[in-house]
């Protein structure tokens, strides 16, 4: 399996003998393994030439650039190695046909359901008491296949999402306070790791995309913005509860990462590098763990569940077969 | 994906060679010694890229295991393969 790799010092990437090297401030030399790099997550300052840029886009690894703040400010990709014309014409023929749209926009949504459902389940059966949450996120799936339009099925996940951060209070520890959604910039420590953790979750999506033919900026939930991947996001939403919110619990639960691991400023609060360092650790921990695939017969990595969906996705517009969202079932 | 263990034995002056060579593909853990997974196919690259590189009386040796976890591995001191994945 290809490997991410995440930069935290800040120094100099380069090309050097054949694989990449940073040389951090402090003139310490390291290197890493291009031959099984998926892609570089850069967390530092980092100073780079076009003869790395050649060089990684000859390997195919993309570098997905965090700043502060909102995190994500954009990756570099490599040139694509998979272009098909004829996948990008079915891909806009299926967001034009408002039938169609609809229709994997609400595949998108009731996946989400699905696994935010998952996941309240699992608390509920460890000495919380969330059955009424369990019933609001079932009418919401059911009213799904009443929603006419994508608005509205943005209003269903919308009300779910609302639902399923309600429990987030009552399963994580004192001083953790979560309050509810906000950010640009979060304003508190569980708003900082949802934006970090979902951040991560993008990213990987957005290689997973490239892997395929698909047009990372046509969508059908989310409506094709400009400057950004909307399609990344569609599919995002289905593995934000799997990969950020369970991490999230796990991590603040053990005492894994604690509040001095933040930096509160004004109106906006942030992980540190190590929380940053210790969060990413956890996370590419998750993408590496495995499940049987029921259909596949073979165990696969939770990050190859990320390429899967875009390959299902791809195959559905181009054979008409059935999308079936990722939903959780193990 | 297999794991393995690769040593090396060449003249002093010749180390680079395989040193730049292996970086590619592996963690470097200690003088003329790397460790990491690589696939089947990389495996045999690594393969002919050594065995073409060598000179009379020089070797490297691999150790394969199958998976990183069947391999019993005990370091003393500091674990060079400890965050290889976080520069």
């Amino acid at each position: 399996m290809d490997r991410n790799y995440h930069v935290f010092s800040d120094g100099r990437l380069e090309r050097n003998n054949d694989t990449v090297r940073l040389v951090t401030e402090d003139g310490e030399k390291k290197y890493l393994p291009v031959e099984n790099a998926e892609a570089l997550f850069v967390h530092g300052q980092v100073d780079y030439n076009t003869r790395l840029m050649s060089f990684l886009d000859d390997h195919g690894v993309a570098m997905h650039v965090f700043g502060w703040g909102d995190y994500y400010s954009g990756s570099i990709m490599p040139k694509r190695g998979q272009t098909s014309g004829q996948t990008l014409v079915e891909q806009v023929r299926a967001y034009d046909d408002p039938e169609r749209r609809l229709g994997l926009a609400r595949k998108f949504v009731a996946g989400s359901i699905h696994n935010m459902r998952t996941n309240v389940k699992y608390y509920d059966n460890r000495g919380h008491d969330f059955a009424s949450i369990v019933e609001t996120l079932e009418d919401c799936r059911g009213n799904l296949d009443e929603a006419d339009d994508v608005d509205e099925a943005m209003g269903v996940e919308a009300t779910a999402r609302r639902a399923y951060y309600s429990i987030f209070d009552a399963i994580l520890p004192e001083g953790f306070v979560f309050g509810g959604r906000q950010y640009n910039p979060p304003n508190n420590e569980v708003n900082s790791l949802i934006s970090f953790g979902n951040s991560l979750v993008y990213a990987n999506v957005v290689s997973a995309i490239r892997a395929t033919a698909l047009d990372p900026a046509v969508s059908y939930l989310h409506e094709p913005g400009e400057r950004r991947y909307s399609l990344a996001l569609d599919i995002a939403e289905l593995f934000k509860p799997l990969l950020t919110d369970r991490l999230i619990f796990r991590l603040v639960n053990r005492g894994q990462l604690s509040t001095d691991e933040f930096e509160t400023e004004l109106n906006s609060c942030l992980l540190t590098e190590s929380g940053r360092k210790t969060f990413s650790k956890a996370f590419e921990e998750t993408l590496e763990e495995t499940v049987e695939h029921p259909n596949l017969k073979r165990k696969v990595s939770y990050q190859y569940l990320l390429r899967l969906e875009a390959y299902k996705l791809k195959k559905h517009l181009l054979t008409g077969e059935n999308y079936e969202p990722f939903e959780r079932w193990w | 994906m297999v794991y393995v263990v690769v040593v090396y034995d060449v003249q002093a002056d010749r180390t680079h060679l395989l040193l730049n060579f292996l970086r590619q593909y592996l963690t470097h853990v200690q003088n003329s010694v790397f460790e990491g997974d690589v696939t089947e196919g990389d495996l045999e690259t690594i393969e002919n890229r050594l065995d073409s590189l060598l000179e009379p009386d020089e070797s490297t040796i691999i150790y394969e295991v199958s998976s990183e976890k069947l391999l019993d591995r005990s370091v003393f001191g500091e674990d060079p393969t400890e965050d290889r994945r976080f520069l």
